[in-house]
């Protein structure tokens, strides 16, 4: 495996950036579209063909619209807040490889192979708290302060259902580098190791979805109680800048979960028959299976309700956190004693 | 070279924001800077698995509950009591001492650095596998009693932040002392029947 020089690197780290925030863009559209479908209503379909430039118009309104500014307001952190939540929502993308090494025309696929991607990424995502939480301090009212508080407590919470889970994978592949872990495929080494990959598996999905604030745990949008949660006080770009983490951080927790347990960017082998060395594109793969699971995060938003504040918090601590642990226990076990 | 005195400068400025800074919420945001600084200079040294864990336990988990006990109290930067007049200068004698004590052991005892080589053999290319395999045989002792006291400190806070049942003590007593020769069970029934009572009640 070879080093890109560091300009390659450069590039490839803008060309994520710009990747990431044009899906954020028509993933709210394809959002928008599919959850009309599920409602049975036709969703955006007026501006340009089908509907398709509304990200355009909507990116337009945003930035000319007023920023307003409340007077009471800590002006340094309310600017700061936003901007935390954008940068480490976009780094965290930098560690999750698309493709095998040198697949990209001679260069490698990804922006940085670290030894401890997986770490890098929780590091990344746990930092992500701090513009939830500063957002909602600093604009110094109380729906905006409860709501935040909320948030970051959902988070930190759900957190620890997160790290466990990873924990088993961890405990299988015996590495922190995520191209090592798709490499070695998890589920091919014994399946003595299914049951407890399985209920990691389930436990992260649950707590991925708990961290990026999705249904049945988006509690910032819990409107009748809270207004807008840490949103409130913002307007135009910076709210913008908000959504963009969110979107961001979704897309970053559905290669996260496929990288982990779905194989990443390796396609099923049987498909080489038919077209040899396919299973081997790099980007494809993974899009696929990112797309099932932004899928599935619309799906669950159209389908479930939202959690009141105490359920989420017991089902975080209770439920989520001893499965996980049982999970690793479980596979630790097997790990230890079976095979 | 250039990377470390940018960081250490950093540092040092986010250090002097911790203690000068009147708003709570401001000087823990700049021990945040700090310690991802610090995070950053481990990386500097290929010290890749301390700079994740420096992120993820001080910054990630650490300060985030600073700052959660900051903003629930709703501490304002106002309140400077008297009765800490002693503190400025006791902090000053303080910084000035160990400043002094870095001078004199970096004047008096200038060792070489170790090479590269012995570094990067003693790091084992900043992974995982290395700091584990010493943590787990060298310090096995200190690390077991690192756990037991975090155990302790958890226990702790649980039992502190319990709320005693006031209604169900006394009844619960009663039942025991109706039948003193099976203790558990009877406490046991004891407090279902006050559940009982209660959702009765109601």
């Amino acid at each position: 495996m070879t080093h890109d020089p560091l300009w390659i690197t450069f590039i490839k780290a803008l060309a994520v950036c710009v990747l990431l925030l044009g899906a954020f863009a028509y993933m709210t559209l394809i959002e928008r579209k599919l959850l009309g479908r599920f409602q049975h209503r036709p969703g955006p379909n007026m501006v340009g063909p089908g509907g398709w430039l509304q990200p355009i118009a909507d990116a337009i309104k945003t930035i000319f619209k007023e920023d307003l500014n409340v007077t009471a307001a800590d002006k340094f952190v309310l600017v700061l807040a936003p901007a935390i939540s954008i940068v480490f929502a976009l780094s965290a993308f930098g560690a999750i490889p698309a493709g095998p090494a040198g697949s990209l025309f001679g260069f490698n696929p990804w922006v940085m192979d670290l030894d401890i991607g997986l770490l890098y990424i929780l590091a990344a995502t746990s930092l992500g708290v701090y513009g939830i939480f500063l957002g909602g301090w600093a604009a110094n009212s109380k729906y905006a302060l409860l709501g935040s508080l909320r948030s970051s407590a959902q988070i930190i919470s759900y957190e620890l259902g997160l790290g466990l889970s990873v924990l088993a994978v961890i405990i299988v592949a015996g590495t922190l580098n995520l191209r090592e872990i798709v490499e070695l495929n998890i589920w091919s080494v014994s399946p003595w190791l299914w049951p407890g990959l399985l209920l990691a598996f389930a436990t992260f999905v649950i707590s991925g979805t708990a961290e990026v604030n999705r249904t049945p745990f988006d509690l910032p949008e819990a409107e009748q109680e809270l207004v807008a949660g840490y949103l409130t006080e913002y307007s135009s770009i910076k709210w913008a800048l908000y959504q963009m983490a969110e979107y961001v951080n979704m897309l970053t927790a559905s290669a996260f979960i496929s990288t982990l347990f779905l194989g990443g960017y390796r396609g099923p082998r049987f498909l080489d028959a038919l077209i040899p060395g396919v299973s081997e594109w790099p980007f494809i793969w993974l899009f696929v299976k990112m797309a099932i699971f932004m899928f599935m995060f619309i799906w669950l938003k159209a389908t479930l309700p939202r959690l009141r504040y105490d359920q989420l918090m017991r089902f975080g601590w209770i439920y989520v956190f001893e499965f996980a642990l049982a999970a690793a226990l479980v596979t630790g076990a097997v790990v230890a004693f079976v095979i | 070279m250039v990377a470390f005195v940018i960081l250490a400068a950093l540092m040092v400025a986010g250090g002097v924001g911790v203690v000068t800074l009147r708003q709570p919420v401001h000087a823990a945001l700049a021990l945040v800077g700090t310690l991802l600084a610090l995070a950053v200079t481990y990386v500097t040294l290929q010290a890749h698995f301390l700079a994740a864990i420096q992120v993820i336990v001080y910054a990630g988990a650490i300060m985030v509950l600073f700052l959660f006990v900051i903003m629930l109290l709703n501490v304002s930067g106002e309140r400077t009591g008297d009765r800490l007049k002693w503190l400025k200068p006791a902090a000053w004698a303080a910084a000035g001492v160990t400043v002094a004590g870095l001078a004199v052991v970096y004047f008096l005892q200038r060792q070489p650095l170790p090479g590269a080589a012995v570094v990067d053999g003693a790091l084992g290319g900043g992974g995982a596998e290395r700091i584990g395999e010493v943590l787990f045989t060298d310090y096995l002792l200190a690390f077991q009693l690192v756990g037991v006291l975090l155990l302790t400190g958890v226990i702790a806070a649980v039992s502190l932040v319990q709320r005693a049942a006031p209604e169900t003590r006394p009844q619960r007593g009663g039942a025991a002392r109706s039948a003193p020769h099976e203790p558990g069970a009877a406490s046991g029934a004891g407090v279902m029947r006050d559940d009982e009572l209660v959702h009765g009640g109601h």
